[in-house]
C-alpha cells in the first residue's frame, strides 16, 4: 500500500461527507473548523439535502464534484457506509484522486458486533482496492497548524487568531476523549498551545502508531511527538519504532494500563491488547521514552520540551520569592532522584547578596534561595540573570507569587528582556512558575507568547524538569558518554 | 509443549556461555554419590536432580552443609524417597552433589518472554523471598552494557553492591553475566525461561571473585 501521510497532512481539498449546517452536529462543527483554520484549499460539503453549508456550495455525492479530491472525511450514520463507499468507488473509477479517508463516525468494529465489524471490513476492502488510506473509523480527526488543515468535530474555544499556529508538538492519540480534552485544555492556557500535527487514531483500521511515529520522526517542524497508548498488538515493533526516534527527538507517552482493571478497560475500549505494563515501562526505560503520569504532566512536559532549553544535568537552583513555595518546590526536586540543587560559585552568592533585599535567604540550604516578598522586579530578574551565569547550575526553578505592589505587566516585560531579547533561555533551562490563577494570567500569557512556556504551579515545574533530565541524561548514555554519574 | 532441563543441565548450558556456576556432580545411585562425595571437598550440598521439582526445598530435597560419608548415605535416601512422596509422577533423575558455594549477595537473574515484546531478561533481589521484596528491574534483549547497568541500579539491590552494609560486591561480574545471558537467549531461540536463583555475587576486589550461580532452571520451547 503506497504512503499517502503528505496528503493526510496536506490534502489538496478536502470533502466532508455527512456536512450539517445544523451547530449541535458534528458534521457542522468540522466544516466550521476547516474554514476557522482557514484552509486554504476548497472544502466539498456533501448532504444528500442541502445546497449549501455553512455557506458553502455542497453536493449531493463525491461522484459529482469537478475538482481534485485527495481527502475524504466521514462524519455520516455509520450505517451509510455501504452507500459512501459505493460512491467513492465510482470516483475512483472516473477520477482516482482519493489519498485517504478520515472516518469519523463511530460504531464500527469497537463495538465488537458483527454489523460493525463488517461496516469495518467493507470500509478497509474497498480502501485497499484503491490504494486509499484510512484514519480510523471512532476518531475525532486530524489537525495540521502548517498547512492549515483541522477535520476534528472538537470545540475548543480557540480565539480564530491563534488558530493555525504552529508549534513543535506533534500528537499521536488512542483515544478521541482524550485527544479532544487535550486540545480543549490546552486552548484554555495563557498562551494557547500549537499543536504542529495532531492525529486521533481510533480504531486504527490502517494507519496506526507506526506509520505516524516514522512520519513524525522525519518530519523536521516535529520537535517533540506526544503518545496517548492504551496498546498495540505488537510492542517489540512499537518499541523499535520510537527507539529509531529517540535518538533524534524526545517522545512523551501517556500510557494507561498500569493497574490491573485500567488494562482491561483500555483492552475492551480499543480491543488491542494493553501488554505487560512492566514489560513497556522497562522498554521505555531502555530507549529513552519518556513516561508520564497524568494529562497535565503529559501537557507540562511536551510543552517544556518544546520551549525550553535541554537541560544538560540534573543540576537545579530554586530561586523563589516567597518561602512557602520555594519549601514546597524543594520538597519536590527531592521527590526527583535525577534533580540536585547544587552549591554555587562563592562569587555568585557575593552578587546575590548585593542584589537581593536584605531580608532574603541565600544558599540555605545549598542550591536554593528566598528573595522574599520585598523583591521587585529588578531584584527578580537580577537574580535570575546572575544564577544563570552560575557555572555550577545546569537549570533554574523560578517561583514568584505575585503581590499586589509587585507591578506584573513588568515584571512579564524584564523577564522577556533578559531571557529572550538578552538570550539567556539559550543559555539555560528556566523553568517559570508564577502562581497563580486568574490574577497572573496576563503576566504569564505576555512570557508564553515569546514561545517560553510557564508553570502554574512549582511542582508541575519540576515534574516537567525531571522529565527534560532524564532525556537528556538518555542522549548522553547512547550517544557514549559515561553512565555512571 | 514446553521442557524443563534438569539442574545439571541447565547448569551446564549456562557454564558453555561463561555464565560462572557452581561445581556440580550428578549421580544415579548411593553408591556412586558416596564415590564422587570423596572426591570432593566437604562440606557439601545434596539435591533431587528432577526436572518436575522445581521447589526442591518445599519438597524436603535439599540438604547442606554435608559433611560425611555417612550422612552423604543417608541424605540419599532421604531425597529420593521425599520426592516420590512430593510428586509420584516426578522424573527422577539422580542427586546431584555441589560444592558448597561460599556465600555471597544473593541475586536473581532470569529471563522470561514476553508474548508481546519477546525475551525480557531480570535482575534482582535473590534468595527464597523474591516474590516477597520484588524487587526487580528488566530490560529487552538484547541488553547493551549501559543497559545492563541502568538495570542494576534500577534495584535496591545496587545500594547493598555499592556498599551499604560495608561491603562492596563485583558490580562488573553481574553486568557480565547479564550480557551473556542475554548473548545465549539471542542464540538459542529454544529457550522460554531462565531463572537463576541464587547467584552469590562476591566481594569487589580481592583476586576478583566475582561470582556463581548456584540453582539455575530452564525451560524449553
Amino acid at each position: 500500500m503506497n504512503n499517502h501521510l503528505d496528503s493526510l497532512f496536506n490534502p489538496e481539498n478536502i470533502a466532508v461527507v455527512g456536512a450539517s449546517n445544523n451547530p449541535l452536529k458534528a458534521g457542522y462543527v468540522i466544516v466550521q473548523n476547516l474554514i476557522n483554520i482557514g484552509y486554504p484549499k476548497k472544502i466539498f460539503p456533501i448532504n444528500i439535502k442541502e445546497d449549501h453549508i455553512c455557506g458553502i456550495k455542497s453536493y449531493r455525492s463525491l461522484y459529482d464534484i469537478e475538482d481534485k479530491v485527495e481527502m475524504v472525511v466521514l462524519i455520516m450514520p455509520a450505517g451509510a457506509i455501504f452507500d459512501v463507499m459505493k460512491d467513492i468507488e465510482n470516483r475512483m473509477k472516473s477520477k482516482n484522486d482519493i489519498k485517504v479517508i478520515v472516518c469519523a463516525s463511530a460504531d464500527f468494529a469497537e463495538t465488537k458486533t458483527p454489523e460493525g465489524i463488517k461496516r469495518q471490513n467493507h470500509l478497509i476492502e474497498i480502501s485497499k482496492k484503491y490504494g486509499i488510506r484510512i484514519v480510523g473509523p471512532n476518531c475525532i480527526g486530524v489537525i495540521d497548524n502548517v498547512n492549515r488543515v483541522d477535520t476534528t468535530f472538537v470545540e475548543t474555544l480557540l480565539p480564530k487568531e491563534s488558530r493555525g499556529k504552529k508549534g513543535g508538538i506533534s500528537f499521536i492519540s488512542q483515544s478521541g476523549a482524550v485527544a479532544a480534552s487535550l486540545l480543549m485544555s490546552g486552548a484554555s492556557q495563557p498562551a494557547p498551545i500549537s499543536f504542529n500535527k495532531f492525529v486521533s487514531i481510533g480504531n486504527m483500521a490502517d494507519i496506526d502508531f507506526i506509520d505516524l511515529l516514522k512520519y513524525f520522526e522525519n518530519d523536521e517542524d516535529t520537535k517533540v511527538i506526544g503518545l496517548y497508548l492504551e496498546g498495540y498488538s505488537d510492542g517489540r515493533r512499537l518499541i523499535n519504532t520510537i527507539a529509531e526516534i529517540t535518538v533524534k527527538k524526545p517522545v512523551v507517552v501517556l500510557k494507561v494500563g498500569r493497574s490491573e482493571k485500567g488494562a482491561s478497560a483500555a483492552s475492551s475500549h480499543t480491543g488491542s491488547l494493553a501488554g505487560s505494563d512492566v514489560v513497556y515501562d522497562s522498554a521505555f526505560k531502555q530507549y529513552g521514552v519518556i513516561r508520564v503520569d497524568t494529562l497535565q504532566e503529559l501537557m507540562d512536559t511536551m510543552q517544556a520540551f518544546d520551549s525550553l532549553k535541554l537541560p544538560d544535568d540534573g543540576n537545579v537552583f530554586v530561586l523563589s520569592q516567597a518561602g512557602g513555595p520555594g519549601i514546597y518546590c524543594t520538597d519536590a526536586v527531592s521527590n526527583q532522584n535525577n534533580l540536585e540543587m547544587p552549591i554555587i560559585e562563592d562569587i555568585t552568592k557575593e552578587k546575590l547578596k548585593e542584589i537581593a533585599p536584605a531580608m532574603s535567604s541565600i544558599c540555605k540550604p545549598e542550591g536554593y534561595a528566598d528573595i522574599t516578598a520585598a523583591a521587585n522586579v529588578r531584584h527578580h530578574v537580577e537574580s535570575l540573570k546572575v544564577i544563570i551565569n552560575d557555572s555550577n547550575v545546569s537549570s533554574v526553578l523560578f517561583i514568584t507569587v505575585v503581590p499586589t505592589f509587585l507591578p506584573q505587566d513588568k515584571l512579564a516585560e524584564k523577564m522577556i528582556d533578559l531571557l529572550e531579547n538578552e538570550g539567556y533561555r539559550n543559555k539555560k533551562s528556566v523553568f517559570i512558575s508564577i502562581m497563580s490563577g486568574n490574577y497572573v494570567w496576563e503576566c504569564r500569557k505576555s512570557i508564553e507568547e515569546k514561545g517560553i512556556y510557564t508553570f502554574a504551579s512549582p511542582d508541575q515545574a519540576v515534574k516537567a524538569l525531571a522529565n527534560m533530565v532524564r532525556y537528556s541524561k538518555y542522549l548522553k548514555r547512547i550517544k557514549g558518554g559515561s553512565a555512571n554519574e | 509443549m514446553s521442557k524443563f532441563l534438569n539442574e545439571l543441565e541447565a547448569n551446564k548450558m549456562l557454564s558453555s556461555y561463561k555464565i560462572p556456576m557452581i561445581k556440580s556432580i550428578a549421580c544415579k545411585t548411593k553408591e556412586e554419590t558416596v564415590i564422587e562425595a570423596k572426591k570432593m571437598r566437604f562440606p557439601l550440598a545434596m539435591k533431587i536432580l528432577s526436572p518436575h521439582i522445581q521447589h526442591k526445598t518445599d519438597a524436603g530435597c535439599v540438604f547442606l552443609n554435608v559433611s560425611s560419608t555417612k550422612e552423604v548415605e543417608e541424605n540419599y535416601e532421604k531425597i529420593i524417597n521425599n520426592a516420590k512422596s512430593y510428586d509420584k509422577n516426578a522424573r527422577i533423575d539422580g542427586v546431584l552433589l555441589q560444592e558448597m558455594a561460599t556465600e555471597g549477595l544473593e541475586v536473581i537473574i532470569g529471563m522470561k518472554k514476553d508474548p508481546q515484546f519477546g525475551p525480557v531478561a531480570m535482575v534482582g533481589m535473590g534468595g527464597i523471598y523474591v516474590e516477597v521484596f520484588n524487587d526487580i528491574s528488566l530490560r529487552l534483549i538484547p541488553i547493551k552494557k549501559d543497559d545492563a547497568e541502568e538495570m542494576i541500579r534500577e534495584t535496591k539491590l545496587y545500594k547493598i553492591i555499592q556498599g551499604a552494609r560495608g561491603i562492596k560486591y563485583d558490580m562488573e561480574c553481574l553486568v557480565n553475566v547479564i550480557l551473556k545471558l542475554s548473548e545465549m537467549v539471542e542464540k538459542q531461540g529454544e529457550i522460554q525461561e531462565i531463572d537463576i536463583n541464587p547467584f552469590f555475587l562476591y566481594e569487589e576486589g580481592k583476586g576478583g571473585k566475582g561470582g556463581k550461580g548456584v540453582d539455575a532452571l530452564i525451560k524449553l520451547s
